[in-house]
């Protein structure tokens, strides 16, 4: 590793940290939105029944007849020492119940997003190659339809196909009662996975795309063709490989969009995760649980994005020329 | 390439929203009337398009339910544009170091996915209602847009006319209505087209999770959340139709954004020829 590029990640994490607490600041700031219910989502319905020495003690317990500033950083410090607070609605501590579902969605976003990936690069070389002709629009076409269609809805129509009509593949959860298998695992995922898939492939597949058709235009594909290789082995030799940076800066930004297509269809498929988390708790009003939710899902996408820049740099001579950004 | 108007898109468009503007007219019940003896009947002579688990004429609900529909779609991507306009204006115009700060802050809002933000938002401001929902979507479909401001705004900054209005004293506002605007609002047309689109997904995502309006106020949204008991009963129709008149609402308009971004690059070149040929002939 050269010295540019370690200061090149050096300047990233620092990026990192400063991202996660603009992050933390904004979850935090929307959290106290809530008229005047810190309170209640700590203790429930017992606020009502409190007498007003008991409120200002639990006020002052938690710090509420603090400014919003000190609030935050105690709250921040907090968070630093691992104490992510406790969810009202399971009487447990939000990391544990996160803990619990963050595997299954880690499995169903993972599955689609390699799916989605390889599928899309597919699509989009298939269709380059065939530009302007009746199949490349007719994909388009569709492409642009199946795009359009929300997720819930989609996934709807996969459950009433193949679940209440044909019968073959389990409507909901992410095992059978009393199963738990690997294959049972699987069954139950193609669904969901499917429903993705579906309603996110074109995302992806019209961004490559059209990067695939810009690159394929260029001057030297003209002189690979010149010198007799087939367009097969121009597409695949060297168009392809010239846009693998661009496909990894597509997937980073895709990222999020396959997040929340995950979580709504999981609350679809009552598949336990942290979109059924999430909704569940805001059904509930367990801000402590959706809040850190929205942390972890955040922190996800800007670890993901940040580890694509540093490897779109490292397969881009290209891109270590130019000067970053300033953070 | 040209993309032709899309006549079919527009016209099926202009239907839905005329429908729903009739709807007074049009619909044959009363759309929040639960007729008990005739739940979930399926399309046919005393409904057209049948009647969902609590008795309401469907076709009746999704004529009112359009509306609202549509209102929030609208008023939505009327906040968010607004806001973007600002926003990217702002840090199109801020030294470099602020136009950072201000653009890595979209890249924060963009890492939570929009449908988790509009959900926490959504629970901690309370109970929803219509304005709500505007009000929620609104703030978090901006930045997206105002990425694109900002960078349109870059580029004519430095433009002499926008110089000569600055030096004469013209405010910002001023500015920003008669130079910049007029600048990069056909760049961003097709993104506002879109985000309507996006809006009204938004809010049927919304309220068919149970977060958004309840049951008795009537959206494409709200309308669907019904449909998961019903199609283990085999009432396809409560899923299938209002569905369908969400998404071809939905594909109208996207398709049209698409035609707008399409010819949006050329528009420069298409406008000049037009006006050359009129001289011709």
């Amino acid at each position: 590793m050269d010295k540019s590029t370690r200061i090149y990640i050096g300047k990233k994490l620092l990026q990192f940290v400063i991202s996660m607490i603009v992050l933390i600041l904004v979850v935090f700031v929307v959290s106290r939105l809530a008229p005047g219910d810190p309170l209640r989502a700590y203790y429930g319905e017992a606020v009502e029944r409190m007498s007003p020495e008991q409120l200002a003690h639990a006020e002052h317990r938690l710090g509420l007849d603090q400014s919003l500033a000190v609030q935050f950083f105690d709250w921040l410090g907090q968070v630093f020492q691992g104490d992510f607070g406790i969810s009202f609605q399971y009487k447990r501590s939000v990391m544990d119940v996160i803990g619990d579902v963050a595997g299954n969605t880690a499995v169903l976003a993972l599955v689609s997003f390699i799916i989605i990936s390889l599928c899309s690069l597919a699509l989009a070389i298939f269709c380059v190659r065939r530009e302007g002709k009746t199949v490349d629009r007719v994909i388009c076409k569709l492409g642009v339809m199946t795009g359009s269609v929300p997720e819930f809805f989609m996934a709807m129509i996969f459950i009433m196909v193949f679940s209440v009509i044909l019968g073959i593949l389990p409507q909901s959860g992410a095992v059978s009662v009393g199963g738990g298998g690997f294959l049972d695992r699987a069954v139950h995922l193609i669904l969901p996975v499917a429903a993705i898939s579906v309603s996110h492939i074109w995302y992806c597949t019209y961004l490559m795309r059209s990067r695939l058709s810009d690159e394929m235009s260029k001057d030297y594909v003209l002189l690979c063709m010149a010198k007799g290789l087939s367009e097969k082995q121009t597409v695949y030799r060297h168009c392809v490989r010239n846009i693998t940076p661009s496909v990894v800066g597509i997937m980073a930004v895709f990222l999020p969009h396959l997040l929340a297509g995950a979580y709504v269809v999981e609350v679809v498929f009552s598949y336990p995760g942290m979109g059924k988390l999430a909704v569940e708790s805001a059904q509930y009003h367990d801000y402590n649980l959706l809040m850190m939710v929205c942390i972890i899902t955040g922190a996800t996408v800007i670890t993901v994005n940040i580890i694509a820049d540093i490897i779109r740099r490292q397969m881009d001579p290209e891109l270590k020329q130019e000067r970053g950004q300033l953070l | 390439m040209k993309k032709k108007m899309p006549y079919v898109a527009v016209a099926t468009l202009s239907v839905i929203i005329l429908a729903t503007l009739l709807a007074d007219v049009i619909a044959p019940y009363d759309p929040g009337y639960m007729d008990l003896s005739a739940i979930s009947t399926s399309p046919g002579k005393d409904h057209v398009l049948g009647t969902d688990t609590m008795g309401r004429d469907l076709f009746s609900a999704i004529l009112y339910g359009g509306r609202i529909s549509l209102v929030i779609g609208i008023a939505a991507t009327g906040i968010s544009t607004l806001i973007a306009i600002l926003y990217g204006t702002i840090a199109g115009l801020a030294p470099a170091a602020l136009d950072d700060v201000l653009m890595r802050f979209t890249e924060i809002i963009m890492s939570i996915p929009s449908i988790l933000l509009v959900i926490f938002i959504q629970a901690a401001i309370g109970d929803a209602t219509v304005f709500s929902i505007i009000i929620v979507i609104g703030a978090t479909a901006w930045p997206s847009v105002a990425k694109i401001v900002r960078n349109e705004v870059k580029q004519i900054r430095n433009r002499s006319y926008v110089l000569a209005a600055k030096a004469m004293g013209g405010s910002f506002f001023y500015i920003l209505r008669k130079h910049l605007m007029p600048g990069f609002m056909s760049t961003i047309m097709f993104m506002i087209v879109s985000n309507i689109g996006s809006a009204i997904m938004t809010e049927a995502t919304l309220s068919f999770l149970g977060l958004g309006l309840p049951l008795d106020e009537l959206s494409w949204g709200s309308l669907l959340s019904i449909s998961q008991r019903a199609i283990l009963s085999g009432a396809w129709w409560i899923l299938l139709i209002p569905g369908t008149v969400l998404t071809v609402t939905l594909i109208c308009i996207m398709d049209v954004g698409e035609y707008l971004r399409v010819n949006n690059k050329r528009g420069a070149v298409i406008a000049r020829n037009g006006f050359m040929k009129r001289r011709i002939i």
